[in-house]
């Protein structure tokens, strides 16, 4: 893979976020060891009918729970972190039309 | 048996000493670490002595800051929350509290637990107790920094990776790492869910005990947690008998022969490891050497990179900047959340989500990420047979102790990269996995570390109580006997 500037400001943006120049630099002049070192996961060989392990062992409890309301927030303690609210409401900017 | 828990809680019966005076006495240790370490975000000047009456009555400690508790600062260690004062509490704060124990402050992380070396909390690096010019070790660096020097006889931290582990041993204590599940992560502020954990940082094997039959449990709010109300920790280690005790090591990590040019400090390392090993041969245990195929052995710290860093950037996504945190002044939503993020993150949190984002892209995702969850099938297998056959791992925790705050960031070239990674493998398997210090390597400390199967926490503890009793370790550190 030819890593290139452009493609790291890429793989940032589609996080929602920026890079300066030096941060770019920093994971730039490194990726390319990073790909050669996670290239070490393909030198097993013959892996692709393993299945993918997405938790350490079977999970015991179920998904499913009876439907009461255990728990709720209070609204002025979740307006507290807010930066603009008014009474009852978090103000956000206008997403549309703009 | 060695707890300062029980030891302190004696005095307090006897009332040679009130929870009050032991609450006051730690708020001063706990300045004495701040000024030395920077171990913490926040103290909590107005803690109180509370009279639930549980099991850990009066014990003052440390909570990592990426704990949710309700009213209190709560940060990760980032600037994205560096305002943010949680609604809630996390289970184990909950369960802490209802035990009787006394928060005293939150303590200073790697920003969200993605780190190793305590060097990118927002508020400042935090040093090592033994060396100031050394890092304490991540990503629970200030709690691991604050209980080695004395100033708590406890603290909380999280290990995705070996993050209670590994600081635990750079400052000479014990980290130990519940099965998966087994303490709930309600309210833990997640970095990888596949791969996080609950743990405890003490200086003896019983007072780790103690604190985790007193957090453990099956919590409605965490999917993943189990019922493990028939282990019983602390009372195990006290009356509990092991029907076995056969460890094993695996010989491509521990031997010094695996090695091409190694360093006096890594020879030092695995020689005291050897030591080790012959002390665990005098209190009765078998030892065994294992072998495992060198590539998968490669394999481990990139499996971990691949899982951790894309399993982040989708629990890191609610950092928007909007509902909370520290808003970003664009007019334009999208804009206002990229500048909270790019505001936000530390330069090495934006390098690990930048490799999450580079494996999940479509192209890469099968290459990368599907077949490093496969290796993790592999390794788990492995380390399951051998778990038919032994009853724990024991290796070393790393190459030798904490490393100079001023130096290379992380780094993965290095030859011994298995060794200073493979306690991920506790991580990938849910094991129960609890590091205990075993001596001096130039100067400074270093750990041992035990592994075995899924739930067999009681057993696990036993061992290490028994190794930790033969090597007989009591630091001296800051004037204060550990």
């Amino acid at each position: 893979m030819n890593f290139t500037k452009d493609l790291i400001d890429d793989l940032a943006s589609k996080l929602l976020f920026e890079l300066s120049d030096e941060e770019n630099k920093m994971v730039l002049d490194e990726f390319e060891e990073i790909e050669r070192n996670m290239n070490l996961i393909n030198d097993i060989g013959d892996i692709c009918k393993i299945e993918p392990l997405t938790h350490p062992f079977p999970l015991e409890s179920t998904v499913l729970r009876e439907d009461d309301e255990v728990f709720e927030l209070r609204q002025e303690e979740v307006l507290q972190n807010a930066q603009d609210k008014n009474l009852t409401s978090v103000i956000v900017p206008k997403v549309v039309g703009e | 048996m060695r707890s300062e828990i029980l030891s302190l809680q004696e005095k307090m019966k006897k009332k040679e000493i009130t929870a009050q005076e032991v609450l006051k006495s730690t708020l001063v240790s706990v300045h004495e670490n701040q000024e030395k370490c920077n171990s913490f975000v926040t103290i909590l000047e107005d803690a109180k002595v509370n009279e639930n009456g549980g099991i850990l009555q009066g014990i003052p400690y440390a909570l990592k800051d990426n704990f949710s508790t309700r009213g209190i600062l709560t940060t990760g260690s980032s600037n994205t929350l560096k305002n943010y004062v949680p609604v809630y509490d996390a289970t184990v704060y909950e369960k802490l509290k209802q035990a009787g124990a006394i928060c005293v402050g939150k303590t200073v992380l790697d920003e969200f637990g993605l780190g190793g070396t305590g060097t990118t909390g927002h508020t400042g690096v935090v040093k090592n107790p033994w060396d100031e010019s050394r890092q304490a070790g991540g990503s629970s660096a200030g709690s691991a920094a604050v209980v080695a020097s004395g100033a708590v006889p406890f603290a909380i931290g999280s290990d995705t990776g070996d993050s209670v582990r590994k600081p635990a041993a750079y400052c000479g204590i014990v980290g130990y790492k519940p099965t998966y599940g087994m303490i709930s992560r309600y309210g833990l502020f997640p970095f990888a869910s596949s791969l996080d954990h609950v743990g405890v940082l003490t200086r003896s094997v019983m007072d780790a005990a103690i604190v985790v039959d007193a957090i453990k449990g099956l919590d409605d709010k965490d999917m993943t947690s189990f019922d493990s109300s028939s282990i019983h920790l602390a009372e195990n280690l006290q009356n509990g008998k092991l029907d076995s005790k056969k460890l094993f090591y695996i010989k491509e990590i521990a031997d010094i022969s695996s090695y091409e040019n190694p360093s006096e400090e890594l020879k030092d390392a695995l020689s005291l490891f050897q030591k080790t090993l012959e002390q665990a041969k005098e209190v009765g245990f078998e030892v065994y050497e294992e072998s495992m195929d060198e590539t998968l052995l490669a394999a481990i710290p990139s499996t971990y990179t691949c899982i951790s860093c894309a399993e982040a950037t989708s629990n890191l996504s609610n950092l928007t900047g909007i509902i909370f945190g520290p808003r970003g002044e664009s007019r334009n939503i999208t804009d206002m959340m990229v500048e909270h993020r790019t505001k936000g993150f530390s330069p090495l949190i934006k390098r690990r989500l930048i490799i999450g984002s580079y494996v999940l892209q479509k192209e890469n995702q099968e290459k990368y990420f599907l077949n490093a969850q496969r290796v993790r099938h592999l390794i788990v297998d492995k380390m399951n047979d051998f778990f038919e056959k032994y009853d724990a791992l024991i290796l070393p925790c790393s190459s030798g102790g904490a490393k100079p705050l001023e130096g290379e960031l992380e780094v993965l070239n290095k030859s011994s990269m298995i060794l200073e990674n493979h306690m991920v493998i506790g991580n990938f398997g849910g094991y129960p996995s609890i590091t205990i210090p075993n001596g001096l390597v130039n100067g400074l400390p270093v750990g041992v570390n035990l592994t075995s199967k899924i739930k067999s926490d009681a057993s696990l503890l036993k061992m290490a109580s028994l190794l930790e009793e033969k090597m007989d370790i009591h630091y001296e550190l800051g004037g204060k006997s550990l």
